[in-house]
């Protein structure tokens, strides 16, 4: 519900920011029975897309199943406001299959508008938070407009406003998006909190009038014939797909920016903050990769109706005149009419070696930190963070310990395990690569690994839970068939026949012949024993999976198993790194980061083995001492 | 470590002109102040010439002593060195001494295990010294040298850079498929591939030479009584060690002697000779003899050229000639020709020396055709460019090697690269287990800095 005046109301968690983190923190704090503000700056903007009309993407996609499979919003906002979609690298196995979607940007808006304004117990307010109340090293609200509002946990979801700093060639304004002030208060009140922050860079290209191109001379690029859904809870998608298209940049382009680049902002030392080295601007990418003479660039329409289209793969800061000289070498562009100008901005951000896995801050109890604050960049990392932010302030409301799954479990875990072990030097990116357990955490079987926490922390419905359990069962079920049944040479040949391969001389296990890459389950089915598997076509492909990975999947498994082990080693909170035995590199960086666990220790680079070695040394003789004596101090050295 | 100080002999137990008492911890320098009895200045890497004396006062030896303070020492914590005369009596009262006054007494690798705790040196680099305290042979030390400097470490740092580089383009190809990127061909993955495998399977090849190099190599010299075999151990030795006469039987029991040829170490094992015999002593040196031919590298099978075979001799050889052997016809001073008919048709098939360890004549090639019998031809090149490693590394080496296989057998197959990958990441994680690193982190940074990436 929108509300004009907060004043005098108390709530159980404030959410600052209206953006995707901040949307899934309020829903699953509100979801989980808490009393919920969301103060936003505007409230127009709340899950606006500021970059690229899209959500998915490689690894990103897995990161929104996720998200939903926990109960979250964004899959079945983007369903809702998807206008294409593609399953990306269907070329190769499942296990590295992602969705992705246009968005119509303002359909998506509002439907997740929507849902925040019809759930109970969620007040959503338009003001500037200013500041943070901290009594006792503990959280108890915040202040809008010199007033103080209570809160017994907030969640910081603050994206690109804290400080924020636009560059178009010469000119800076201030701002945390286009058209937008930035927030610099919040961030001063945080650093006055002893919270440490450092800057970082990103940017976003021009966006063009459609009528404007030239679309013939581009190459077009339409959605999958059957489009998937993001949401394990939306049941078919039905909609009129629109196309994207592709151009390149050529010799001229890149002989405009060579000569101009003395006024990017990037290249004249404008900006001090990192850029991400995954999405460089067209003048880093043409500096950097002098020896391509062509750039590929996707045009993206920014909704169904919309005149925009982003023009992706040309994000620049350099100035307007420079911009659109640039645009029009580009086939289809020559006559493109520019509607807005792209740009570079610069941010705080507050490392997140200062939050727990959990997120919560490790300075200020109750403050918990999600997105672009946490030095992500993403749509669907920050809404990752945003529901994990969200779920474990209301556990800790309840008294109940935080959720915190694995690498093993979700990249979401993955990122979160990232984010306080490594150093950010660059806006952090969910990559697939960057998950070593990658055939465990497919965009399939999000529910399977994740339904259950949402089921226990009343975020999904029991029902849901049940079906996937005995779709699973019917899987395993067929699975253990297919091992059983031995099929006859004569009738393995009648399929193979029809491939052109050569024949079988003997009679075969049948899950030998549905590992063969040009048979599969379905085609097997028509030569079983007693008929086919009763499958519907989701279990067939998970079927599929099951055999493909078979083995492969048992070695993931164990090799996650083994690593879990130095992931259940505690490190005793208030444990001094301070060890002489260490490496000095070692002692800088565990000072540093802090690690909780042996596992996340060992992830810190400039950590070795031997480093390691003396650790669980040191922790296991803390560790009897104590028992020994009882609750004696842990001043160890 | 924790806090204590250890001592021990550093140099081999016994009579010499000096020995070296060596003490490691935070307690090494009061000690040798209460043994000086001052309290120094002991200035660190300097050398100081003091008189010990026991806490009762009496004086034990005049020394040299130096103080490495902590970090800089081997152990990375303070190190007396006490280098005193190489007397039995003198050295032990100065253990016992420190022993008195707090020390305890070092552990068998202790000194190396307290710098690899303390971040001195990695694994490879505290097997490395290990070896090298233990090196007899220039080759030995030269091996364990370059290990010590890291040459292991840094040859499958190359090989894991290479793995990483694979690993890069697979990944690629997952994470960036939308891009405008070309892609490696399955052919370059394969060549990559095969070439990774040659190498490592390269390296795992000088583990057998490895273990010659670090625990020697067994060569028994067997053969009827009174062919010379003593004659001729003494001459492999260059020294009278074994008891020669005339009468058939001389020698009853095992000798055991060291010698070096081409950097390698032998044992050279002499037995009774095997012939019938009332006598029990002579009977079991026989049975003794025979069991070491057993497990010998090499069988020296020494007959007398100038006799022949007789039927027990043959007999006897011919029990051990399927195993690596060498025919050694001695008495060649008294005719004996290995192209003589007795000696065929059996005989050839082998190798056979001809020697005669009176004149020294043949003695010469003798040890060259031990060497070659039991070293590869390339032994000396091989570890001096490769190195030679351990059973432990060549374990993890193997399965690095199975793990680059699947990457082959998936390219034959349906060449599914998440598959790849996870062969990949694996082989990568076996090799770390020799250099203790993590490399997988440095994975996007490669991706980055080779393809322009970024829509």
């Amino acid at each position: 519900m929108i509300i004009n005046n907060p004043g005098g109301k108390s709530y159980d968690l404030i959410v600052v920011g209206g953006g995707h983190a901040g949307c899934e923190a309020a829903l699953a704090s509100a979801r989980m029975g808490n009393s919920t503000l969301l103060a936003t700056i505007n409230i127009r903007d709340i899950a606006r897309m500021p970059c690229n009309p899209a959500i998915g993407g490689l690894a990103k996609g897995q990161l929104v199943r996720e998200i939903d499979a926990l109960g979250g919003e964004m899959g079945l906002c983007i369903d809702a406001a998807g206008i294409q979609f593609k399953m990306l690298n269907r070329a190769k196995g499942p296990a590295v299959w992602s969705p992705r979607a246009q968005a119509d940007k303002a359909v998506y808006h509002e439907k997740m508008l929507e849902a925040l304004s019809s759930e109970e117990g969620l007040d959503i307010f338009e003001g500037e938070v200013e500041g943070i109340a901290v009594e006792e090293g503990r959280v108890t609200g915040v202040t809008i407009s010199g007033e103080r509002i209570r809160g017994k946990k907030a969640v910081l979801a603050l994206g690109t406003f804290p400080n924020g700093l636009m560059h178009i060639g010469e000119r800076k304004i201030p701002g945390g998006r286009e058209g937008e002030p930035p927030s610099c208060l919040l961030s001063d009140d945080l650093a006055a909190n002893g919270i440490e922050r450092a800057r970082l860079k990103t940017g976003t290209p021009a966006r063009l009038k459609r009528s404007s191109i030239d679309f013939s001379r581009c190459q077009e690029q339409p959605g999958d014939i059957s489009p998937v859904p993001f949401s394990f809870r939306t049941k078919k998608l039905n909609l009129d797909q629109i196309s994207c298209y592709i151009t390149y940049t050529n010799v001229e382009t890149h002989d405009i920016i060579r000569k101009n680049i003395d006024r990017a902002p990037l290249f004249s030392g404008q900006i001090m903050g990192t850029g991400p080295r995954y999405c460089p601007s067209i003048e880093d990418k043409v500096i950097r990769f002098s020896g391509r003479d062509r750039h590929q660039i996707f045009l993206e329409p920014e909704g169904r109706g919309s005149e925009e289209i982003y023009i992706n793969g040309l994000s620049t800061s350099l100035p307007v005149d420079i911009q659109e000289k640039m645009i029009r070498t580009v086939a289809g562009l020559e006559d493109s009419e520019i509607v807005r100008y792209g740009y570079a901005i610069e941010y705080d951000f507050f490392p997140p070696h200062q939050i727990h896995a959990s997120l919560e801050s490790r300075k200020i109890e109750g403050l918990y930190f999600a997105g672009q604050v946490n030095g992500t960049s993403g749509y669907e990392e920050a809404a990752a963070q945003g529901i994990v932010a969200g779920i474990n302030a209301s556990l800790s409301l309840r008294g109940e310990p935080p959720f915190l799954p694995g690498r093993h479990q979700a990249y979401a875990g993955v990122m979160v395990d990232d984010l306080i072990t490594k150093e950010i030097d660059e806006p952090y990116r969910m990559f697939t690569s960057r998950a070593e357990h990658r055939l465990l955490l497919r965009q399939d079987n999000a529910d399977e690994r994740l339904f259950r926490y949402a089921v226990r922390y009343g975020l999904l419905e029991k029902g849901l839970w049940s079906e996937m359990i005995s779709r699973k069962k019917r899987v395993m079920k067929a699975k253990r068939r297919l091992h059983r049944e031995v099929i006859p040479a004569e009738r393995i040949n009648s399929l193979l026949e029809n491939e052109g391969a050569p024949p079988a001389t003997e009679a075969r296990k049948a899950i030998q012949i549905a590992r063969r890459p040009e048979i599969g389950v379905e085609k097997l089915e028509a030569i079983l024993d007693g008929g086919g598997l009763g499958l519907g076509e989701r279990e067939l492909d998970m079927l599929g999976i099951e055999i493909k990975y078979d083995g492969y999947i048992a070695r993931q498994k164990k090799m996650a198993h083994k690593l879990l082990k130095m992931d259940k080693m505690t490190i005793p909170d208030g444990f001094s790194f301070e060890i002489e035995a260490l490496s000095r590199e070692a002692r800088e960086k565990l000072g540093r980061f802090r690690p909780e666990t042996l596992g996340q220790a060992s992830r810190i680079s400039g950590v070795r083995n031997s480093d390691l070695s003396i650790l669980m040394i040191f922790i296991e003789k803390l560790k009897k001492e104590s028992k020994n004596s009882g609750r004696r101090g842990m001043n160890f050295r | 470590m924790d806090g204590t100080t250890v001592v021990a002999l550093s140099t081999p137990p016994g009579e010499s002109a000096i020995a070296v008492v060596r003490m490691s911890g935070t307690g090494a320098v009061d000690i040798l102040d209460r043994m000086a009895g001052a309290s120094g200045p002991w200035e660190s890497h300097k050398v100081y010439r003091k008189i010990l004396k026991k806490a009762d006062g009496g004086p034990i030896d005049e020394v040299l002593v130096t103080v490495m303070s902590a970090p800089d020492s081997y152990t990375g914590e303070d190190v007396v060195e006490i280098s005193c005369h190489g007397s039995v009596h003198i050295y032990s009262s100065i253990i016992e001494e420190a022993l008195y006054l707090g020390a305890h007494p070092a552990g068998p690798g202790e000194f190396t295990k307290r710098a690899y705790l303390k971040g001195k040196i990695d694994l490879t680099q505290a097997e490395a010294i290990a070896d090298l305290i233990s090196a007899e042979t220039q080759l030995q030390a030269r091996v364990a040298l370059e290990q010590l400097e890291g040459s292991l470490s840094k040859k499958i740092g190359k090989i894991e850079k290479r793995l990483l580089e694979e690993l890069a383009l697979l990944e690629l190809s997952i994470d960036f498929s939308e891009e405008d990127i070309e892609l490696c061909s399955r052919d370059t993955l394969r060549k990559r591939s095969e070439e990774i495998t040659e190498e490592l399977k390269q390296m795992i090849d000088s583990e057998i030479t490895g273990k010659k190099l670090r625990n020697g190599i067994r060569v028994t010299v067997l053969g009827p009584r009174n062919a010379g075999k003593s004659s001729i151990y003494n001459a492999l030795l260059g020294e009278e060690r074994a008891i020669v006469s005339a009468v058939p039987g001389t020698t009853r029991d095992l000798l055991r002697e060291r010698i070096h040829i081409g950097g390698f170490t032998y044992y050279l094992e002499d037995t009774a000779g095997i012939g019938q015999t009332e006598c029990e002593i002579e009977t079991k040196g026989i049975s003794i003899g025979r069991k070491a031919a057993e497990g010998a590298d090499l069988i020296l099978f020494v007959i007398d050229g100038s006799a022949g075979w007789d039927d027990e001799s043959r007999k006897e050889f011919e029990k051990i000639a399927g195993k690596n052997h060498i025919l050694v016809l001695n008495k060649k001073d008294l005719g004996a020709d290995i192209s003589c008919e007795k000696y065929r048709p059996k005989t050839l098939s082998g190798s056979a020396a001809e020697v005669s360890a009176k004149t020294g004549e043949g003695i010469q090639s003798l040890r060259k055709m031990i060497y070659k019998k039991t070293v590869r031809d390339d032994a000396a090149e091989i570890v001096k460019e490769r190195g030679a490693v351990s059973s432990r590394h060549a374990a993890a080496l193997r399965e690095a090697v199975d793990a680059v296989k699947g990457v082959i057998a998936e390219l034959e197959g349906a060449g599914a690269v998440e598959i790849m990958s996870l062969e990949i990441r694996e082989a990568i994680e076996a090799l770390g287990k020799v250099t203790g690193r993590s490399v997988a982190g440095e994975l996007l940074d490669l991706i980055f800095s080779r393809f322009c990436i970024g829509k």
